[in-house]
């Protein structure tokens, strides 16, 4: 039985964990909910995001400028995939959508690994991150715990975003009725691009925030693609709060059974994917008949 | 194909042959060949499943791992002597895995599907990873799987790495492809196929979809199984990233390059794939590009080039095989109609009732949220004789015609068939018991003939729901097959029954949606309008083919077709806002004043004053 | 010059022909309905005005200029509005997320309030979320959703189906009065009765073809081409 501060200190990666996942699946989500696409290429996104926030690091070492590249490389790129190759597979059956991103992410990757090399790069911790805090008895990393709070403001921005403005209410009644939202006279087209942009984003800054935790090699998204697949079944195809909820319950339950034994954690994700499908197929806050 | 039997089977033979002596000076080395067929053997059962039942799935190493570490332990740890063996107790263990993962995998199509394999996927190399890693030597993998034997004791002749093991690997390949066109061309492969290109169609003509997709999960696992395991037989070593993404992804992609839906087209892709990475590393410059140069041409050829390179190839041969056809383009023009005056039909399984109408529904109604589309309607059909339904919009005519086999289940009320109870059943099920339907909107099998359209009809009901009959070929069934040609024959498509059904006019199709409901060789047949969107000669011959179809059956119809309805039907039942208005002759329909007024719309409800 | 034109258009769903060559015209200000059994094609040619099915063939003008071929989104701010039948209310939005959603792309878009006071029902239901109104409210909700865009061509595709008679009158009302503002309005029914009472000028489509044309009381004076065109 491990101690209660292994199981705390687990918590609070569950925690850390959790919010990134939660960034990652809600911008798969939404782009699946509104587009009807599965972005296989999510993942190397993340990684994208990284780097770019590595190259502009080493060249200025100013966090914002980083930050600012990553945000506007990363609409653009998302724009660019949109625009070019995803335009066109709108009224395909959806197994091409598959293919066609999982080839995107290989490209992506690929391209990473010749631009950068396959060996783990390291990205250092930034100033007002480093160190560690002490929280009762626990000593926890200052980073992590800032992130914790940076990612919980992010959300809150597409959340904010998402109900509060009128993109969102474009995007939202997307989801439901892209035809109808035709006819009321917005422009979908321009819509999706803007939506397929901004899941883009998202990948990529959650990327550069984990950037520091991370082992920063090309092939490292991958696993946080899966992982965010788990979760948006669990959560509920195309529901922003099903991503929230669900990336943080994935991030506990993985974090949780690493204290009692780190070889089961994932094993666990997976299983409790596997109840859901059994007991909720909808996921908790996906609507019935979707799939 | 039927000219040159076995073409396909004896070209790959020769290919075979010929490939170490040819292949060797272009760059593929023995050691290549033997993964190329390795791949080809897992690429089979994939293009069953994604080609033939359309189910993309990424996690086919969970069982080419599965089969691969359980023959490799069996050899070492578990002290088992005949090679032959642990491949065939391999690929059991991987069906196995197969069953299990594929209860869960094939509740979901499209995307989910796809999810689910990969998270399965991974979660099978997790295990294999830590959990199991006593078994599976973990990141090690399992070192020293010893080479087979042929034959025993004094006899026994080893099969060294080298020309003796490609002609192993040659055997086997060639023995899965052979067991692959025998599936394929069976009646079980005939319903896969059909299940990708409607999956609703399908089921609604009887054929039990789920334990169909099951079936064909399990079968892909077990031919991923077994090329798991001759990969740890050739190479001396079972390494534990067959359990990997990267396995899984690397098999869709070579089966897209190489064509889906060709059996061959994954060997070929592995081909393409491997022999690139072992050449193109040569150069220099390019060296560690290879990957994204194939991730390249993968993605343009998912946009341009779908069907990859046998895929474009067969397609080629295909289109001039067509326009070689005679006629091939021009319609018909409305058919002699003579239909079978009484096709053969499978007598009722059941009269609950001697006396029993065809067709009865008690109270029948559906709720939808607030909305009450269908209200306690009871009516009975008579058997061999025309009855309509109609009634103005928003009546819930097409609701109440889908209750009546159950494609939609009521909330309320009972449906009998011959007196037996069928509410709840199910479409398949009552298909099964002998209800068919044509659908409104055309639901063919755009990428199958005519012919094969109408079999896959007939093989439901003559054949069962679900039968594992792999290894008959799908034409060799005689009964199914009179019934294919007499539909064929009744509703005049005989002549243009080879093409493919996507090829043929509107007003063929329809006939062709009317002539499959009538394969299925149904006691009661539902037709939904019927004469939905044709010109007016066509609803003239159609009339007439309808009347002849309703000779000694009992035909229920849905339409609008006013001068059609009062011609045909020998009763007439009228809904209006969910509740049966009127039930009688069609005298009787015409003078009743509350029809009348129905369909004008209640002149006396929204009178006001000005 | 009509304010919409519509010449001979033919339009299909995949292969299958629903309209043969239909033209009909409809001036600034009238109100025209559009009959016929169901099957006839009457929502095929709303659709294919609305842009939502191309025709295959055939030109239809908006203000003497060609629309056929353009999305939707196009014809909505050109000034078009089609409110269709099954009304396509987005559930998981609230009522007055609804209607802000419509104004979004109108640049004469109503105030909120105003659309209130034609519909108070919707006042007291602002809040509610789509999915939770009854058949009449949404029927409302889709009304007043192009009547907050200030359309100037409004095409109601089946606006009383399904309705208890309390809510048809109701709606009957807000019809008549539209009309007596001047708005322009083509109106699909079943309903003959309820259509008839506030129209300007009646065509009949049967199986895809125009049959008839004339005023409601032409129509009324004839009662064969009600009986073979509409009735049973």
């Amino acid at each position: 039985m491990p101690s209660l501060a292994l199981l705390l200190s687990q918590a609070f990666n569950g925690l850390a964990l959790g919010t990134l996942l939660a960034l990652v699946s809600s911008g798969l989500t939404i782009i699946l909910g509104t587009l009807g696409v599965l972005n296989f290429a999510h993942g190397s996104l993340l990684m994208v995001g990284c780097y770019v926030a590595l190259v502009v690091l080493n060249a200025t070492g100013s966090w914002l400028l980083a930050l600012v590249s990553v945000l506007v490389f990363m609409f653009v790129a998302g724009v660019l995939i949109e625009r070019v190759i995803m335009r066109l597979f709108y009224q395909r059956p959806p197994e091409d959508q598959i293919l066609v991103t999982f080839g995107i992410g290989i490209v992506v990757v690929e391209t990473m690994r010749a631009l950068f090399g396959s060996q783990t790069q390291h990205m250092a911790v930034p100033p007002w991150g480093e160190g560690v805090t002490r929280i009762g008895f626990l000593i926890y990393p200052t980073y992590r715990l800032e992130l914790i709070g940076i990612i919980a403001f992010t959300l809150l921005v597409q959340y904010v975003v998402l109900y509060r403005t009128s993109l969102g209410l474009v995007v939202r009644a997307g989801i439901e009725n892209a035809a109808m939202t035709g006819i009321l006279g917005i422009n979908v087209p321009r819509t999706f691009l803007l939506v397929f942009g901004f899941g883009v984003v998202a990948a990529g800054v959650a990327g550069m925030l984990y950037g520091p935790i991370l082992s920063v090699t090309p092939d490292s998204g991958e696993v946080y693609l899966v992982q965010a697949f788990v979760v948006i079944v669990i959560g509920g195809l195309g529901s922003f709060p099903g991503a929230v909820l669900g990336g943080l319950i994935a991030g506990e339950i993985m974090s949780i059974t690493s204290a009692f034994n780190s070889a089961y954690s994932e094993v666990m994700l997976y299983a409790v994917m596997a109840l859901v499908l059994v007991v909720r197929p909808q996921g908790l806050f996906g609507t019935e008949g979707r799939v | 194909m039927k000219r040159f039997p076995l073409l396909p089977e004896l070209t790959l033979v020769v290919v075979l042959v010929l490939t170490p002596y040819v292949l060797t000076h272009v760059g593929f080395s023995y050691d290549l060949m033997q993964r190329v067929l390795d791949w080809g053997i897992l690429g089979i059962g994939f293009d069953l499943l994604f080609g033939w039942t359309g189910l993309l799935s990424f996690g086919q190493a969970a069982f080419y791992g599965t089969g691969g570490f359980v023959t490799a332990w069996l050899l070492l740890d578990g002290g088992m002597h005949s090679v032959w063996l642990a491949l065939l107790i391999g690929t059991i263990a991987a069906g196995v895995v197969g069953v299990c993962l594929g209860w869960f995998a094939v509740r979901r199509i499209g995307i989910y599907f796809a999810m689910i394999t990969l998270a399965f996927g991974q979660m099978a190399f997790f295990i294999e990873f830590n959990p199991l890693s006593d078994f599976t030597g973990g990141e090690n993998g399992l070192p020293g799987v010893p080479v087979p034997t042929l034959g025993w004791d004094g006899w026994a002749f080893r099969i060294n790495t080298g020309l003796p093991m490609y002609w192993v690997m040659a055997a086997f390949f060639l023995a899965s492809f052979l067991l692959g066109r025998r599936i394929v061309h069976s009646p079980f492969g005939v319903v896969l196929r059909a299940i990708k290109e409607n999956t609703a169609r399908a089921a609604m003509l009887g054929h039990a979809v789920p334990r169909y997709k099951l079936a064909a999960f399990t079968i892909a696992a077990m031919f991923a199984g077994l090329s798991g395991g001759l990969l740890g037989v050739f190479q001396s070593f079972m390494p534990p990233d067959a359990f990997m993404l990267d396995t899984s992804g690397q098999l869709v992609v070579q089966t897209v390059v190489g064509g889906v839906g060709t059996l061959v087209g994954p060997a070929v892709g592995a081909a393409v794939w491997l022999w690139l990475r072992d050449n193109l590393q040569l150069i220099p410059g390019v060296g560690s590009l290879w990957k994204l140069i194939l991730g390249a041409i993968f993605v343009v050829l998912v946009i341009a080039l779908r069907r990859g390179i046998c895929g474009e190839i067969r397609h080629l041969w295909s289109r001039r095989r067509l326009a070689r056809l005679p006629d091939a383009t021009r319609e018909t023009r409305a058919p002699e109609v003579h239909v079978a005056p009484v096709m053969t039909m499978t007598a009722p399984l059941i009269r609950a009732r001697p006396d029993a109408p065809a067709l009865e529904t008690s109270d029948l109604s559906k709720q939808y949220g607030g909305l009450r589309a269908v209200d306690q309607v009871s009516f009975a059909i008579q058997e061999g004789t025309i009855h309509a339904v109609i009634g103005p919009n928003g009546a819930g005519k097409s609701t109440l015609f889908k209750m009546l086999l159950d494609e939609v289940h009521p909330t309320e009320g009972q449906v009998r068939l011959f007196g037996r109870q069928i509410t709840g059943m199910g479409a398949t099920r009552t298909a099964q018991l002998g209800i068919g339907k044509s659908n409104q909107l055309n639901t063919l099998f755009l990428d199958l003939s005519a012919r094969e359209n109408m079999r896959v009809a007939a093989l439901g009901r003559r054949r069962g729901a679900f039968r594992l009959d792999v290894l008959r070929r799908a034409d060799s069934i005689a009964e199914v097959e009179r019934q294919v040609e007499t539909a064929l024959a009744s509703v005049g498509l005989t002549a243009r029954g080879d093409l493919p059904a996507h090829v043929l006019a509107y007003g063929e199709k329809r006939r062709l949606e009317i002539g499959m409901a009538l394969a299925t060789g149904p006691n009661v047949l539902l037709l939904d309008e019927p004469l939905a969107g044709m010109s007016p000669e066509e609803r003239i011959s159609t009339r007439t083919l309808i009347r002849e179809i309703g000779r000694g059956r009992t035909l229920v119809i849905v339409e609008h077709d006013m001068d059609a309805i009062f011609d045909l039907a020998d009763r007439i039942t009228v809904l209006y806002e969910g509740r049966k208005l009127a039930d009688g002759s069609p005298d009787d329909i015409q003078r009743n004043q509350a029809v009348q007024d129905a369909y004008l719309g209640g002149m006396r409800d929204v009178h006001e004053p000005a | 010059m009509s304010l919409l034109e519509v010449e001979a258009i033919n339009s299909f769903y995949g292969d299958s022909h629903i309209l043969f060559d239909v033209s009909l015209r409809v001036e600034e200000h009238e109100c025209v309905a559009l009959l016929g059994r169901n099957g006839a094609g009457k929502t095929t040619t709303l659709r294919s005005i609305m842009g939502v099915l191309s025709p295959g063939s055939g030109t239809i003008r908006l203000d003497g200029k060609p629309i056929q071929g353009r999305p939707p989104y196009e014809i909505a701010q050109l000034g078009m509005q089609l409110v269709p039948e099954e009304r396509a209310i987005f559930g998981a939005l609230t009522v007055e997320e609804n209607l802000r959603l419509a104004a979004l792309t109108a640049p004469g878009a109503w105030p909120l309030d105003r659309i209130y006071q034609v519909f108070p029902r919707l006042a007291e239901r602002r809040r509610s979320g789509g999915r939770t109104l009854s058949g009449g409210e949404q029927q409302m909700l889709a009304i007043a959703r192009a009547l907050i865009r200030d359309a100037r061509i409004i095409l109601l595709d089946e606006p009383f189906e399904g309705l208890a008679p309390l809510i048809v009158r109701d709606l009957v009302r807000v019809s008549r009065e539209l009309v007596q503002q001047g708005r322009t309005i083509v109106v699909v029914e079943q309903n003959v009765a309820a259509a008839l009472s506030f129209a300007d000028r009646v065509y009949v489509l049967n199986n895809g073809h125009v049959v008839w044309e004339g005023t409601p009381d032409e129509l009324h004076a004839d009662p064969s081409v009600m009986k073979s065109h509409l009735g049973v």
